[in-house]
């Protein structure tokens, strides 16, 4: 019998893909800027120019153009196009599709094998963190000394919502796009993802909204913060319109990308992969995938009603009209919140499976892990009011969402005790996953436990809208999710590339970025407890000491995140060589060759135990 | 380990008890000294929990650590340990049932009415300036004047998009939304000058969105009320 992979082997080059071999990146963004002048000039014609919402309602037009011109042109259509035509894709068409024989160009390409997806992943990833990080010094830069003194008001307000944003995106794909594509299905003992052109179309769909949002910046008008407070966005100019279409084309990413994520975990497992031998990675995955499917639809909602208000003047938000602003922070907050742990649960999944191998024990109480990652989940969509408390809205209903809120620290307790039991009297093998890891929970605790000082109200009522929140949030962000991305970058970057993570590089960057997440955020919380609020483009003297400390840390930040640049850069292909299990463990993916073959695998392998046995009697207590 | 986890903790409790009073805004209210004093409790509480983390993972790096390139040997196979699961269950839930309680009790008592007699007093938040109006006497001011010692109900609002009403000494907070009234309490018990500013971000100037309130005598707040110029 011969499989798919022996039949690569002696096909290199495919001779189908038909229209497929025309289309690239560069042909999307042709088509999508060839597709928004048609929507913009038929718009600009047929619409009424003395109408109050025309400049809105013809950008919304443009933009919706774009997405349509850049599916065109990537050529996401196609297969269904052939499919409704009655001509379905040739075996050749489809190893076209998956990337065979085009060497780097693949990667540029609506590629459908999960490695090259994986791939176009952490590339798509770092360019998000790039643009925000740029972002954020820039932000940093403005908040040195008080006083607008390099970039004006205007200016400064669009760089916070679109530095917000951007980071939210780079960080919902950051472990979860990049590993939950290319290892995921490995370790499950799947040939690919259950979906592979749906793959395909939600990395294509990510980078056609990236390209919304940063335009937001070139057309400016951006008054309302990240977070799209109403009744502020209403007097946004067209840069909102912008940004809403970008969030309602994320969504439509992310939705692609759960179901499939979610199908792949649950059908795809080769024979032996029961649920409980299942890498504790691939649940994580699998909650957060599940988590976004309930949250990001909400995230699609405000943004739909949002341009609905703007472009044909209803008021679902707009108090004048009979709407509420109200409506708007309960539609984004039922998002926000469980966005969070859709953040945090792949990152904290990925350390549990690295904590493993590098300690050489089988995760500490698999099951606890899994009733931790299913507990926050659970109660991250019942805790979105306390992102309200302070708003006036339902005052009695503070009390209970505090208790909601304060419950999520027992699952969130449970990580640590997974993770530090799987430490224990481990033989813990220091390489630069292992020491991302310990940066991990020395800033998680943080990040946890300032959280509760915000869950309590009387504090709130004191720290809410304060840099405090800020310095918050960015210790889980900065500190703890982006720790848990680089760790898992340098774990299976081996995989990926064949070779190692410069270490030495590596090790620069973790001091750079450690010692720059402590002095840039424990300012800012100094910052917030003295009074400073949030969203500042300027401050009063009282608060000078501090900004100007965090300033200095958030350089360092930007320092140790380029020496992380360069290594990923010189290691990809000049690294000290791998093969194909560098860190000796037990999971499928370390099993396969490197570079992974297309279809990973020439005999699906059959599985008997769960990966964590490694060699030792086991000791029952 | 444990006399990590002590110092560790020592530390995390002075700092607790000393930091919160002297980072934050003199405290000039009831709710003030409220959110002061549960800050001390919660990192009080928060401390031991820490440090019991942070000493795990210095113990871990300390002893436990292998370096250089050839792979360990496998460690212990310890795959369940039904003690200290449960131990840690309890002991997180107990910790949290504490600050639940700590918490709702003191939001029972915290911004609540007393309903003895309050000064009410209109907040209107507008980009971007504030504007206090005193109901019942036609005056009105950009800087907020308050008696000491008495109850003080905010009514607030807004006349363009929210905004966020904040009295940094006071751990008074709440938006000023358009179309709607939101109120909130509180009695100032000291005299001196605190600082208003907007948390919720409304545009171009938020950052400059800033006025000063002063807590007068009640001999003084009525002087300086009858002072005022009346509005028709």
């Amino acid at each position: 019998m011969t499989t798919t992979l022996e039949a690569t082997k002696t096909a290199a080059i495919p001779q189908g893909g038909g229209l497929h071999r025309r289309l690239n990146m560069l042909t999307a963004m042709i088509g999508g800027a060839l597709f928004a002048w048609i929507f913009w000039f038929l718009a600009h014609h047929f619409l009424d120019p003395t109408s109050r919402t025309y400049s809105d309602e013809v950008t919304v037009s443009l933009t919706f153009g774009w997405i349509v011109g850049f599916w065109l042109g990537i050529g996401a259509f196609n297969a269904p196009f052939q499919w409704l035509v009655g001509r379905d894709n040739t075996r050749d068409d489809d190893l076209y599709l998956a990337g065979q024989g085009q060497g780097k160009a693949k990667y540029w390409k609506f590629t459908t094998d999960h490695k090259v997806v994986g791939v176009q992943y952490i590339i798509m990833t770092m360019v998000l963190l790039g643009a925000g990080g740029i972002l954020a010094m820039a932000i940093r830069t403005e908040l040195i000394i008080p006083g607008n003194h390099f970039v004006n008001q205007q200016v400064y307000n669009g760089f916070v919502a679109v530095h917000g944003m951007l980071m939210i995106l780079a960080l919902i794909v950051a472990v979860a796009g990049p590993w939950g594509n290319f290892v995921m299905p490995i370790m499950c003992g799947a040939r690919d993802m259950a979906f592979p052109r749906l793959n395909a179309l939600s990395l294509w769909t990510l980078v056609g909204a990236a390209a919304l949002l940063l335009t937001t910046l070139a057309v400016g008008s951006l008054t309302m913060g990240w977070v799209v407070l109403e009744p502020i966005a209403d007097q946004a100019g067209v840069g909102m319109d912008f940004f809403a279409m970008a969030i309602i084309v994320f969504t439509v990413s992310t939705t692609v990308a759960s179901v499939n994520v979610i199908c792949t975990a649950l059908t795809m497992r080769t024979k032996g992969m029961t649920l409980a031998r299942l890498p504790i990675f691939v649940w994580g995955v699998i909650i957060a995938a599940a988590l976004g499917l309930y949250a990001f639809p909400f995230f699609s909602l405000v943004e739909v009603l949002t341009m609905v208000d703007r472009t044909f003047s209803t008021s679902f938000f707009i108090a004048s009209g009979g709407g509420t602003g109200w409506l708007q922070a309960n539609l984004f907050w039922l998002m926000g919140h469980p966005e969070v742990y859709v953040i945090l649960l792949p990152s904290v999944a990925a350390l549990f499976e690295i904590s493993a191998v590098m300690a050489r024990k089988p995760v500490f109480s698999y099951r606890t892990a899994i009733a931790g990652m299913t507990g926050l989940a659970g109660l991250s969509i019942l805790v979105w009011a306390h992102h309200m408390f302070t708003t006036g809205w339902a005052p009695t209903l503070g009390g209970p969402f505090m208790l909601t809120t304060e419950l999520i620290s027992i699952p969130t307790g449970l990580f640590f005790l997974v993770l530090i039991g799987t430490l224990w009297r481990g033989n813990i093998w220091m390489k630069l996953p292992t020491v991302w890891m310990f940066g991990f929970i020395a800033n998680f605790i943080i990040a946890g436990i300032t959280g509760i000082y915000l869950s309590d109200i009387p504090i709130d009522n004191q720290l809410h809208g304060t840099m405090f929140v800020t310095a918050h949030f960015h210790y889980v962000f900065v500190g703890s999710v982006l720790f848990g991305a680089v760790s898992a970058l340098a774990f299976w970057f081996p995989k990926v590339t064949g070779r190692f993570l410069n270490e030495y590089m590596g090790r620069i960057s973790f001091w750079l970025t450690f010692i720059g997440v402590q002095v840039t955020f424990i300012a800012m919380f100094l910052s917030g407890l003295r009074g400073m609020p949030r969203r500042y483009s300027s401050y009063a003297m009282i608060f000078e000491h501090t900004n100007f400390i965090t300033t200095i840390g958030a350089y360092m930040i930007m320092a140790g995140m380029l020496v992380l640049l360069g290594a990923v850069i010189t290691s990809w292909n000049k690294g000290e060589p791998a093969g194909p299990n560098p860190w000796h463990a037990n999971s499928l993916e370390w099993m396969v060759p490197t570079p992974v073959p297309l279809e990973n695998f020439d005999v699906l392998p059959v599985i008997t135990e769960d990966p964590y046995n490694y060699g030792e009697e086991l000791v029952r207590s | 380990m444990f006399w990590t986890w002590a110092v560790i903790t020592v530390a995390g409790v002075l700092v607790g008890i000393y930091a919160p009073s002297r980072l934050m805004p003199r405290s000039m209210s009831d709710n003030m000294h409220l959110t002061i004093l549960t800050m001390i409790v919660f990192t009080v509480a928060a401390a031991p929990v820490a440090a019991g983390v942070y000493a795990a993972a210095l113990h871990a790096l300390r002893h436990w650590t292998h370096k250089g390139d050839e792979v360990p040997a496998a460690g212990p196979a310890v795959r369940e340990n039904a003690t200290v699961v449960t131990t840690w269950l309890l002991v997180s839930t107990l910790l949290t049932v504490f600050l639940l309680i700590w918490g709702l009790g003191a939001l029972a008592v915290d911004n609540g009415s007393t309903g003895k007699n309050p000064l009410v007093i209109d907040v209107t938040g507008q980009q971007w300036v504030w504007s206090f109006s005193y109901p019942g006497t036609h005056v009105q001011s950009d800087q907020l004047y308050l008696p000491v010692n008495r109850e003080v109900e905010f009514r607030v609002t807004s006349e363009d998009v929210t905004h966020g009403f904040w009295i940094a000494n006071m751990g008074v907070q709440v938006d000023a939304n358009v179309g709607t009234i939101t109120t909130i309490h509180t009695t100032p018990d000291k005299l001196g000058t605190f600082d208003i500013r907007c948390t919720q971000f409304c545009g171009l100037n938020h950052a400059f969105m800033v006025t000063e309130g002063h807590v007068l005598t009640s001999s003084q707040f009525t002087s300086w009320l009858a002072s005022q110029p009346q509005r028709a």
